[in-house]
């Protein structure tokens, strides 16, 4: 592949990743850069990894999981699903869809008491679910190992458990505390989309999940928390190359 | 990694007198009885001597987990708690409460398959058990505050997604009639006292880890599919209670799912919808318990469905009903079942707008708000029963201190007025007055306090009293004399299901006949409720698999009001169940390879077990006329009709002396004492429990 032909490949991937993020828009992302079709030298920062290393820019996601929390009846059976018919072994704690930490108090825990939601407050469960992002992508991001990927054809965002070496920063990375970790295996994990056929929304008993075509919901789901972790020096380069002003 | 999948791997060991905290291995010790009750039997037998009374220190309370406890497995979230169980009359012998909620599962992803608690702590203390570390705490200043702030305060300190047993001050003021309550709702009845008796507030559960099922996930995931498949409602239920279009039958059950009738609460409302059972994602709508219990009223206050860990069939509802906030001052939503949901309902005659209005609605919102914050227990609604009873024929009056008996707001209680609830329930859990302190006591030692007759009591049938202190649970009114073959086997009221669930699952007679011959060999060993023939051996069949399926789930965390699953909803299976389901699941999730027989036996074993610490306890072999009593209520028809014909449950005594015989002779055990030999309990590996029996003279 000729390294012009190549370049834009990438710069399509880029514009497809983002077409849906209202966040980041095509048009922002050409201003922003202060470049146009032609100037597209100045993404090489970028391309100069791309033969060795993947880019923090990845593939949209084709799919995306939904839950509609009134219709959540706390009973598990996604935790259970996602973490037994993938990895043998029934820990919710593991589980890439994430119910148990809210079903008793909500999302704002136990000092909530009796005022917030889940069953000890005003009975709705939260279904917390991986939005599958666009760019950024925050737990790739924070991964020094580039361990974090796209998988065709579903592209879902995957933890390659070869690269990973278990040091956490993308479980710090995520604003919805979305990143899974193994304690068997001291290795993350996140939702893979099972390829398609989403474990979790198989199991579901009150069609309270649904699988559909990925829309962006990192502007319409509160964040968790700030998240804490650093991006790694060379991809902060990368970052500042696109975002600079 | 470990030999076997399906346990944790470790029992808890906890000696509040000292501080001492240890562990054990589970399958080394404990693989020949499961989990859960089995262990519990064991540790009560090998452990606690004869004679030792429920509060003692010496008393041991064993919160036992299975091996397809927190797996997904449907219907696995069951705790069995066995001790010496306080309101057993007159003479405390073992028992069991149990609870489902997050309890069972949460405990086995921190490590541990059970819980045993000995001792005294010299102060109140919880226990903290978070991912194989357990701690002795503090409980000082939770002493004297209800379940839902222990449980508030505990998550805070573990987490919010820990699960948390507690006793209220009911369980603390060493109230027999007391539960363990986890997971808001969920509570195990009788046992919360022995928990008061060690200073012990609450355990406290935490855990990341796993439950590792030992068979290819593959075929794993294709069980439990096929599981699913096979599930009813709430109780396995397998028809829906109104015509579907899917249907071919309909009748009275707790499937009562239907176009129309909706999670009016929920926000925006829920259509509970058709529910064709090939659709395994819209089995949690099935059930509705609040419409079930209280009528129509109860939808357009259902938000939804809730219950155990991995279950999809959602027994519990959560409900809200905003005029209480406003009259009562309570919360306005509120979530239970069954005798939880219907707590508070249950002391009234009558209400003013009738047994299924606004009245009876709210009277079950200040009950289940009351008693399961006090952790107040209800005997499967004895204590209603008995203080309805109690109160109308005067006996209440008579019985305690005028000015007593002035201070409670009588013209309230016969108006229905669920505000009375407030003036009795506090009173019961702190022991306040003669009257709620021998409520509390429970039925048995009520009655001899005030020298009331326990005959008496058995011969009422609207009491639904049988014996040694606690009423009938499932027994002539729904399966004839194998319900009271059933009935008589255990120190409490009977926590099996696995025989009432056959006979109310919906099917037509002929139905159930064509399956009950597959499954217990001869269509004879049903009869249509309120329809029953003579005694046959296929009736004493049918005891033996449901007494012996009761302890098969209680020790693998299956739900026994779940399961055994041998009916299903499924016309192309000519809804056949499958009678293997336990042993496919146990086999695949531990990779100990059992067959349906061979699990059988392990129930069995369980089941003996529990016979032999009875008759060890008891101090006598005479089983038969000293404990497997059968109340005179079971005989009589209040109008004279003639026993088998349609519309009475009333059974013959020839007959059923005939029932006990087979019986006993189905089980392997003497027929005049009603006494296991040693041959029973060599067959079932448990010979040394044989041979200590016969040392005591207590082998027939």
């Amino acid at each position: 592949m000729d390294n012009n032909k190549e370049q834009q490949e990438i710069f399509q991937l880029f514009l497809d990743s983002t077409e849906l993020n209202n966040l980041f828009s095509r048009r922002q992302f050409l201003k922003l850069s202060g470049i146009s079709i032609v100037g597209i030298s100045a993404l090489s920062p970028l391309l100069a990894r791309a033969a060795t290393s993947p880019l923090i820019i990845l593939e949209q996601a084709k799919g995306v999981i939904i839950a509609d929390p009134t219709k959540c009846v706390a009973c598990r059976r996604c935790e259970l699903a996602c973490t037994e018919f993938n990895d043998g072994k029934a820990k919710p704690s593991m589980a890439r869809i994430k119910v148990a930490r809210n079903m008793n108090f909500g999302p704002k825990g136990a000092y909530a008491g009796q005022n917030g939601e889940g069953n000890w407050g005003k009975g709705l469960i939260v279904q917390d679910l991986c939005k599958q992002c666009p760019h950024p992508v925050p737990c790739a991001d924070a991964c020094p190992n580039d361990a974090i990927v796209a998988i065709p054809p579903i592209n879902a965002r995957v933890v390659d458990a070869k690269k990973c070496v278990g040091c956490r920063m993308c479980q710090n990375a995520c604003p919805w505390e979305m990143m899974s970790f193994d304690t068997d295996t001291s290795k993350a994990t996140k939702c893979t989309l099972c390829n398609g056929k989403p474990k979790c929304v198989e199991a579901c008993p009150a069609e309270a999940l649904t699988y559909t075509s990925w829309r962006d919901l990192t502007d319409k789901v509160p964040v968790r928390i700030s998240p804490v972790a650093m991006i790694p020096a060379e991809k902060a380069t990368m970052c500042y190359e696109c975002h600079k002003k | 990694m470990a030999k076997f999948g399906g346990w944790a791997g470790k029992v808890l060991r906890v000696n509040l007198s000292s501080g001492r905290i240890w562990t054990e291995d589970t399958v080394e010790h404990y693989r020949d009885v499961l989990g859960g009750t089995g262990i519990g039997y064991k540790v009560l037998w090998n452990e606690v001597a004869a004679g030792t009374k429920p509060f003692d220190p010496a008393n041991k309370i064993i919160f036992g987990v299975g091996p397809l406890a927190g797996t997904g497995a449907p219907c696995n979230g069951r705790t069995a708690i066995t001790t010496l169980f306080p309101t057993c009359w007159p003479k405390p012998l073992v028992g069991t409460g149990h609870m489902g909620g997050q309890f069972a599962a949460e405990l086995k992803y921190a490590g541990f398959d059970a819980v045993i608690v000995e001792g005294k702590a010299d102060h109140p203390v919880w226990l903290s058990i978070v991912d194989k570390k357990a701690e002795i705490k503090d409980a000082r200043r939770l002493w004297g505050q209800g379940i839902r702030r222990a449980t508030i305060e505990i998550s805070q300190e573990l987490g919010p997604d820990a699960a948390v047993a507690a006793i209220g001050q009911a369980g603390e003021n060493l109230v027999p009639m007391s539960v363990i309550m986890n997971s808001y709702s969920h509570s195990a009845g009788g046992v919360g006292a022995v928990m008061g008796s060690k200073n012990l507030k609450a355990i406290g559960v935490r855990g990341t880890g796993s439950v590792r099922i030992a068979g290819k996930k593959e075929a794993w995931e294709k069980l439990v599919k096929y599981h699913l498949s096979l599930l009813g409602a709430n109780n396995q239920h397998v028809v829906p209670s109104t015509p579907q279009p899917w249907a071919e039958y309909s009748s009275p059950t707790r499937w009562v799912a239907s176009k129309g009738r909706k999670w009016g609460a929920s926000n925006p409302v829920i259509d509970t919808g058709t529910c064709d059972p090939h659709d395994l994602n819209r089995i949690a709508y099935r059930t509705t318990n609040s419409a079930y219990y209280l009528g129509d009223i109860a939808w357009q206050y259902t938000v939804r469905g809730n219950g155990c860990t991995g279950c999809p069939i959602r027994c519990h509802t959560l409900l809200k009903v905003p005029a209480v906030s406003a009259k009562y001052g309570i919360p306005e939503t509120g979530m239970n079942t069954c005798g939880g949901l219907n707590f508070g309902r249950s002391f009234f005659k009558k209400f003013p707008d009738g047994p299924r209005g606004q009245g009876n609605l709210e009277a079950c919102m200040v009950g289940m708000h009351m008693a399961d914050d006090y952790g107040i227990w209800c005997n499967y609604s004895q204590l209603q029963r008995d203080f309805i009873k109690l109160y109308y024929d005067g006996t209440i009056k008579s019985k305690i201190p005028e000015k007593e008996f002035k201070s409670y707001s009588w013209d309230k209680y016969e108006g229905g007025d669920p505000a009375f609830l407030f003036e009795l329930l506090p009173r019961i859990a702190m022991k306040d007055g003669e009257l709620a302190t021998a409520l509390g006591q429970g039925t048995g030692y009520l009655l001899e306090k005030w020298g009331l007759s326990e005959e008496q009591w058995g011969e009422d049938k609207d009491l639904l009293y049988w014996k040694m202190g606690h009423p009938k649970h499932h027994s002539n009114e729904e399966v004839g004399q194998c319900g009271v073959i059933i009935n008589t086997q255990y120190n409490r009221d009977v926590q099996c299901h696995s025989h009432t669930k056959f006979t109310r699952n919906g099917l037509p007679i002929d139905v159930q006949k064509r399956l009950a011959a597959d499954i217990w060999g001869t269509p004879d060993a049903v009869d249509a409720m309120g329809a029953y023939t003579p005694m046959n051996m296929g009736k004493a069949q049918m005891a033996k698999w449901s007494l012996i399926r009761k302890e098969l789930h209680d020790s693998l965390s299956l739900c026994n009001w779940m399961g055994p699953w041998v009916a299903s909803p499924l016309k192309e299976r000519g809804y056949r169940g499958d009678d293997s389901l336990e042993s496919m699941l146990y086999t695949l999730a531990t990779g100990d390879k059992k067959s349906r027989e061979e699990l059988d036996l392990v129930g069995e074993r369980i089941l003996l077990l529990h016979r032999a610490l009875t008759i060890r306890d008891m101090g006598t072999k005479e089983m038969r006329t000293q404990h497997d009593i059968i109340p005179e209520w079971v005989y009589h028809d209040p109008n004279n009709k003639p026993v088998y014909t349609k519309g009475t449950i009333h059974l013959d005594r020839d007959d059923m002396k005939l029932a006990m015989d087979m019986y006993y002779e189905m089980m392997g055990w003497d027929k005049a004492t009603g006494a296991p030999p040693a041959e029973a309990y060599k067959k079932l590996g448990l010979a040394k429990v044989g041979e200590e029996l016969g040392k005591k003279n207590l082998l027939p």
